[in-house]
């Protein structure tokens, strides 16, 4: 109920019918979809399968989590998948050494760097979010190439691979991170003054800026912070797949960005959350899952994909217009 | 001896001048520009075959330029950078085209611009060649999933992770798959699921399939980012003994992973025997030799017997001996 209580302590925030509409909105979609697939597939409903999607859903929520936070601030970043690839060739040149903390070290601040770039081009020089972002992109692209010179990297030490693919007790780690990051995130963005801050920037940034809230510096950290988690969420893919190379990030930004906007997080900013984005996580894997599962077409799987992330889009877009008229 | 040192970079000086064909009317003076198009940069696959390449310049004293899209298989970066290296009119272009048919009006174009063009790893058609080096997809999709096959005795259920759907190679690899399945008829394909040439997606469309297909027998992946990512699934579930699993294009960690008989084998068409051979193929046209229209090289099984050679670096890899090649064809 973090996002009821939210309420009280958010003053920049929408009403709570709002938030209340949304989550519920999510929370049937996705219960839709389990209920669907499991008669669609007998091996669906089964432990063993749900481990799987909350795994695989873990991997997509550390990658939009950052996004999440840059979106509610009305930006966007596209620069994650290749700030991600970058942070992880740049680590993987440590860890293959067996030199653990470096580059675990290296891997964040390369993250956090790029991120911090992106930030002070888009809070102090004005230059749009997609923008700043969009040249981000291909400047991490092309120096994961010349870093990587077409080679991979692999042989990691088991003690840094346990993070992606070991287990605490019964749980897959990976699940046990994203759990972990949700947590802090929920209290971050909905009871302290950083959260509001950023649903303010989101919400009318004039009157933030009004209310002397440091706009610019925190719409700058909301960068820094996605690049930073972008970092994380590419240390973790390595230690899973266990190799890595300078195309590592290729193709994991259209999923990063569904999976907000599933969560309904708006991408005018200042409306939806975290917990949203762990729903949309959720729906995205439920959905790679049941295809697999059913053995949908290679060719179809990609379509389905697309066309689930624009249904979302006008689903949220009918929502909030709903509630404006309302007003 | 400072002079000594002055005169030694005086001298290399000249030689380079030299030896990039500044000074005109040397009887085939070295040095003529090639350009060599890849279609990715980011694979080591492809690495291998700009570092076979590379050797074949050295060799050859080409003065040859590496022009590849930085999106890897990018038919609209590769178009504009075939026109403008059109407009800069090399010697020779060596090319691998992003895609034969997209590419085939381009090649069209350096014909009629006169510049000759030796084309290698998938055929461009109806374009004047001067030569067509390697194999094809469609040829290492077959080999790869017969070898495979007969491991589990002809008869099995088999899993079959795709490529890029839209990337030709990944068609032209199913479908060279799929001619080998037709062929035996107790080989069952419980799915064909595209993991998008890379390691993430396909461990975890093998994590599903796991949970859908309680008995598996046999996987090939349609290239090796893959079949690493399938290996690390099986494993992690418990699954991997008895169930080979083949790739395509024995990447470095792979070879590792075969050696270790963790990964039961990958099909290679030697992408740096390919780069190297193409190279010399122009340095040889363009110095008045003939040049077969074709030369075939055969797809490598490669399994634990025989990986050392793959587990070197291609830096350190002996490059083929073009007699031995063309007396082979």
């Amino acid at each position: 109920m973090t996002v009821a209580n939210s309420q009280e302590t958010m003053p920049a925030k929408a009403p709570l019918s709002e938030n209340v509409t949304w989550l519920l909105s999510r929370m049937t979609a996705l219960a839709t979809l389990i209920v669907a697939l499991s008669f669609a597939s007998p091996y669906f409903f089964q432990t063993g399968n749900f481990v799987n999607i909350l795994k695989q859903a873990s991997f997509q929520f550390l990658m939009s989590s950052g996004l999440t936070i840059v979106v509610l601030t009305a930006g966007i970043d596209l620069s994650i998948g290749a700030v991600l690839g970058l942070a992880a060739c740049v680590g993987a040149s440590f860890l293959a050494n067996g030199q653990i903390f470096y580059g675990v070290g290296s891997a964040l601040l390369v993250g956090f760097t790029c991120g911090l770039v992106n930030g002070s081009l888009i809070a102090y020089l004005r230059i749009p979010s997609f923008i700043a972002t969009y040249g981000m992109l291909w400047i991490a692209v092309g120096l994961s190439f010349v870093f990587m010179d077409g080679q991979v990297i692999y042989g990691f030490p088991e003690s840094f691979r346990v993070m992606g693919s070991g287990f605490i007790g019964p749980i897959p780690t990976p699940i046990l991170i994203a759990a972990i990051l949700l947590i802090i995130m929920v209290i971050t963005l909905n009871h302290t003054k950083l959260g509001r801050t950023l649903y303010a920037i989101g919400g009318n940034r004039n009157a933030a800026r009004l209310s002397g809230m440091p706009v610019k510096f925190w719409e700058m950290m909301a960068y820094g912070i996605s690049g930073l988690l972008a970092g994380f969420a590419g240390l973790v893919i390595i230690a899973r797949t266990g190799a890595v190379d300078a195309g590592v990030g290729n193709d994991l930004l259209l999923p990063t960005i569904a999976a907000v906007v599933l969560g309904g997080t708006s991408l005018m900013g200042g409306r939806g959350g975290i917990v949203g984005t762990a729903i949309g996580a959720l729906i995205l894997a439920i959905i790679l899952n049941g295809m697999n599962l059913l053995g949908v077409d290679t060719y179809w799987q990609i379509g389905v994909l697309g066309s689930v992330t624009v249904l979302a889009v006008l689903a949220d877009d009918k929502i909030s217009k709903h509630i404006d008229m309302r007003g | 001896m400072k002079y000594s040192k002055f005169i030694k970079a005086v001298a290399v000086g000249m030689a380079l001048i030299t030896a990039t064909g500044s000074l005109p009317g040397a009887a085939y003076a070295e040095g003529e520009k090639v350009a060599v198009f890849l279609k990715n940069i980011s694979n080591p696959y492809w690495r291998a075959v700009r570092i076979g390449s590379e050797k074949a310049a050295k060799e050859y004293g080409l003065d040859i330029t590496i022009v590849a899209p930085t999106k890897p298989d990018n038919i609209e970066e590769q178009t504009r950078q075939v026109e403008d290296w059109i407009v800069k009119k090399p010697d020779a272009f060596v090319f691998v085209p992003v895609d034969y048919k997209a590419m085939e009006p381009l090649v069209h174009k350096a014909n009629e611009a006169g510049i000759p063009v030796i084309n290698f790893s998938n055929r461009v058609e109806n374009v004047d060649l001067v030569s067509y080096i390697g194999s094809d997809d469609f040829t290492i999709g077959y080999e790869a999933a017969k070898y495979l096959f007969d491991e589990i005795g002809g008869a099995g259920k088999v899993v079959y992770i795709e490529g890029v759907p839209a990337a030709i190679t990944a068609q032209r690899r199913k479908a060279g798959f799929e001619k080998a399945l037709s062929e035996y008829e107790n080989i069952e394909l419980l799915t064909s699921q595209t993991g998008m040439y890379r390691r993430l997606p396909a461990l975890q469309v093998m994590e599903n399939l796991l949970q859908r297909y309680p008995e598996i027998d046999a996987v090939m992946a349609a290239n090796d980012d893959m079949a690493v990512g399938v290996v690390e699934a099986l494993k992690t579930a418990g699954r991997l003994d008895g169930v080979p699993v083949m790739g395509v294009d024995v990447i470095p960690d792979a070879a590792q992973l075969i050696k270790d008989g963790k990964m039961f084998a990958s099909a290679d068409y030697s992408g740096h025997d390919q780069g190297y051979l193409a190279v010399v193929a122009a340095a040889r046209h363009l110095r008045g030799e003939e040049v077969p229209a074709n030369i075939s090289l055969p797809v490598v099984i490669v399994n634990q017997g025989n990986v050392d050679p793959w587990l070197l670096e291609p830096e350190q890899k002996p490059t083929p001996d073009w007699d031995a090649v063309i007396a082979a064809q």
